[in-house]
C-alpha cells in the first residue's frame, strides 16, 4: 500500500498509535493539583 | 535583486515581531515577570512555545535534507521529536510545576539546587554546561537563518545575519519570555500553516505519496524500510535515537524551563497529545518533502547545488519548481525565519536566565537586587545575541555534527540528575555532581573521539553501533547510582518539599 513494504507501515503505523493510546490514556487519568 | 513585495513580506514579518517586543516590554515588572512571563501561560500559548522551541530552523530544512539522504528510517525523528515534548510535560513538567509554584523557583537550577541541597556547586555546574550547550545550538540556528536570506535576497552572510539577529536580540532584551511566547504563537502557526500548505503542494508536483515511495524505492530498496541494514538508523542506533531525542531534547535548558511558565497545571492534561500531534503531522509532511525531492532529483526535474549539505537545499529548490512565484518564496522564507527566531530567542533567554539569576544573583552576589539582576538578563540576551552572530559568520566546518552533539551532551548531563532527583529518594548531592560531570565529560570525549573516526582502546569510535551520547549517558546512570548508595542520605524534609517519590503526581 501507498507504494510501501507492508513492514514500514506496520512498524511506523503501529509506533504511531502506541503513542497516541498512551498520550490518550494520561490525558483522561490525569488528575494534577494546584 | 529582491523585488520589493519580497522585501515588504519579510520586512512585515520583523516589524510584528518588534511590535511584540515593544508591547511585552510593557508588562515586565520584575525578573519573575521577563523570565518566566510571570507564570501565566495559557494552554495554546503554553503548545505552541514547547513547539516553537523545539523545532528550530536548522530541523526545517534538516528534516527534509536527512529524509533527502536516507529515506524513511529518518522517518523516527518525526515521531521521537514529537514525544520529547510530551516526555518533559509528563515526566519533567507535572511535577517541577507544582514544586516551582510553592518555591518559588525561577529557573530548573534552582530546583536541582534545592533538591539535592547544592546551592553552588551543582547549580553552577549545571548553569554552565547549559551556557556552553545553549551556544552551540544557537550558533547553528543563525546559519540557516543565513542560508535562506542569501537564497531569497542574495545578499553577503554577514548583512543576513545582522538583520536576522538584530531583529530577534531586540524583541527578546526587550520583552522577555512574553514577548517570545507571544512570538512563538504567531511564529508557530506560521510555521505550521506553511507547511501544511506548501508541502502538499511540492509531494503531488513530485509525482504523489504512491509514486514518490515506489521510486525512491527502486533507487534503493533501503530508502523505504523502516532501518537501514547497518550502521546510522540500523536497529540499534534507532533505539538510541529515542533516547536521544525523547529524553535529550525534553530536558535542554531552553525547553524544560517553560514548564515554569505556565499558568494552571491543569493545561499538561492535554498539552501532551496535542502537542505532539500537531508537530507529527507538520514534520511527516516535511519529512516527506524531502523523499519528494530526492525522487524529482533523480528524475532529473531539478538538480541541488554541488556543495556538501546539498540535501539541506531539498526543500528551497522543491519550492522553486513548485511554486515558481517569488512573492511565495518569501513566505516560505518568512517560515524558515519563524522556526529559527522560535528558538534562538528562547536559547538567548535561557542564557540570560543561567547568568543572571544563577551564577550572578544566586553564587556571586546574593544581596542583589531585583532590578539589577533584571538587566543584567538583558544585557547577558544582548551579548549572547552578538556572540553567536559572530561565530556564525564563520561557522565550524563540523557544524551540523555540534548540534547533534549539542543534543547529546545535554541528555548525558542534565537527564540523569533531573529523573533521580524527581523519582528516586536515594539520589544524593554527591550521586548528582559525578553524574552531570562525568555524563559531561564523556559525551564530549566519545563525542569527539566519534566524529574524529578515531581508533582508540582497541575501539573504532567511528563505528560504534549506537549514537555517543548513549554511551555517556550509561555512564552518567552508573555514577549516579553507585555514588548515591555509597553517600549520605538527602533528608527526608528536602526529600517531602521536592515531592521525589516513584510518582508523577499525588
Amino acid at each position: 500500500m501507498f507504494g510501501l513494504p507492508d513492514i514500514t507501515l506496520i512498524v511506523f503505523g503501529v509506533v504511531t498509535i502506541i503513542a497516541i493510546a498512551a498520550l490518550v490514556y494520561w490525558g483522561i487519568t490525569f488528575k494534577g493539583h494546584d | 535583486m529582491a523585488e520589493l513585495i519580497t522585501i515588504a513580506v519579510v520586512s512585515l514579518y520583523f516589524l510584528a515581531m518588534l511590535g511584540i517586543g515593544f508591547w511585552a516590554s510593557k508588562k515586565i515588572k520584575n525578573t519573575n515577570d521577563y523570565l518566566n512571563a510571570g507564570r501565566s501561560l495559557g494552554f495554546w500559548m503554553f503548545v505552541l512555545l514547547m513547539i516553537g522551541t523545539v523545532c528550530s530552523g536548522m530541523s526545517l530544512l534538516g528534516v527534509s535534507g536527512l529524509g533527502y539522504k536516507m529515506g524513511w528510517p529518518t522517518m523516527w525523528e518525526q515521531i521521537f521529536v514529537p514525544l520529547s515534548i510530551a516526555f518533559c510535560i509528563i515526566f519533567f513538567g507535572v511535577k517541577l510545576h507544582n514544586v516551582a509554584k510553592t518555591a518559588g523557583y525561577v529557573t530548573v537550577q534552582d530546583y536541582l539546587a534545592h533538591r539535592y541541597q547544592s546551592p553552588t556547586a551543582l547549580r553552577t555546574l549545571a548553569a554552565v554546561a547549559g551556557i556552553i550547550v545553549s551556544f552551540i545550538y544557537l550558533v547553528g540556528q543563525y546559519t540557516a537563518i543565513a542560508i535562506v536570506l542569501i537564497w531569497l535576497f542574495q545578499i553577503p552572510l554577514w548583512l543576513a545575519l545582522v538583520i536576522a539577529t538584530a531583529v530577534t536580540m531586540v524583541y527578546t532584551a526587550i520583552g522577555g519570555l512574553y514577548a517570545v511566547a507571544w512570538a512563538s504563537l504567531i511564529q508557530s502557526i506560521i510555521l505550521i500553516g506553511g507547511v501544511l500548505i506548501m508541502a502538499p503542494i511540492i509531494i503531488f508536483y513530485a509525482g504523489g505519496f504512491t509514486h514518490v515511495n515506489e521510486y525512491i524505492a527502486s533507487v534503493n530498496p533501503s530508502l523505504a524500510m523502516p532501518w537501514m541494514p547497518s550502521g546510522a538508523f540500523a536497529i540499534p542506533y534507532i533505539f538510541s535515537f529515542a533516547i536521544l531525542l525523547m529524553v535529550g531534547l525534553a530536558c535542554a535548558p531552553h525547553v524544560i524551563n517553560n514548564v515554569l511558565a505556565i499558568r494552571d497545571v491543569k493545561y499538561f492534561k492535554w498539552a501532551p497529545l496535542v502537542a505532539f500531534l500537531i508537530y507529527l503531522i507538520a514534520m511527516v509532511l516535511l519529512k516527506f518533502t524531502g523523499f519528494a525531492g530526492l525522487a524529482m532529483v533523480k528524475e532529473g526535474v531539478f538538480s541541488l547545488p554541488n556543495v556538501p549539505n546539498a540535501g539541506d537545499f531539498v526543500i528551497l529548490y522543491g519550492i522553486q519548481y513548485a511554486l515558481p512565484i517569488i512573492t511565495l518564496w518569501a513566505v516560505f522564507a518568512v517560515i524558515v525565519l519563524a522556526a529559527v527566531m522560535s528558538t534562538t530567542d528562547r536559547l538567548m533567554l535561557t542564557i540570560g536566565a543561567m547568568f543572571s539569576w544563577d551564577i550572578y544573583k544566586k553564587v556571586l552576589r546574593p544581596d542583589a537586587d531585583d532590578k539589577s539582576v533584571l538587566l543584567l538578563s538583558k544585557i547577558v540576551v544582548v551579548l549572547s545575541a552578538i556572540g553567536t552572530m559572530l561565530l556564525a559568520i564563520s561557522p565550524p566546518e563540523m557544524l551540523a555534527s555540534l548540534i547533534w552533539m549539542g543534543i547529546g551532551v545535554m541528555l548525558a548531563t542534565f537527564a540523569v540528575p533531573l529523573l533521580a532527583g524527581l523519582y528516586w529518594r536515594g539520589a544524593t548531592r554527591e550521586g548528582a555532581l559525578a553524574a552531570m560531570s562525568l555524563g559531561l565529560v564523556s559525551s564530549l570525549v566519545v563525542g569527539f573521539l566519534n566524529y574524529f573516526k578515531t581508533v582508540a582502546m582497541g575501539i573504532e569510535f567511528a563505528k560504534i553501533p549506537m549514537h555517543f551520547s548513549f554511551y555517556a549517558f550509561v555512564i552518567a546512570i552508573l555514577a549516579m547510582v553507585i555514588v548515591s548508595l555509597l553517600t549520605r542520605k538527602t533528608p527526608d524534609k528536602i526529600l517531602d518539599e521536592t515531592q521525589t517519590g516513584w510518582y508523577i503526581s499525588k
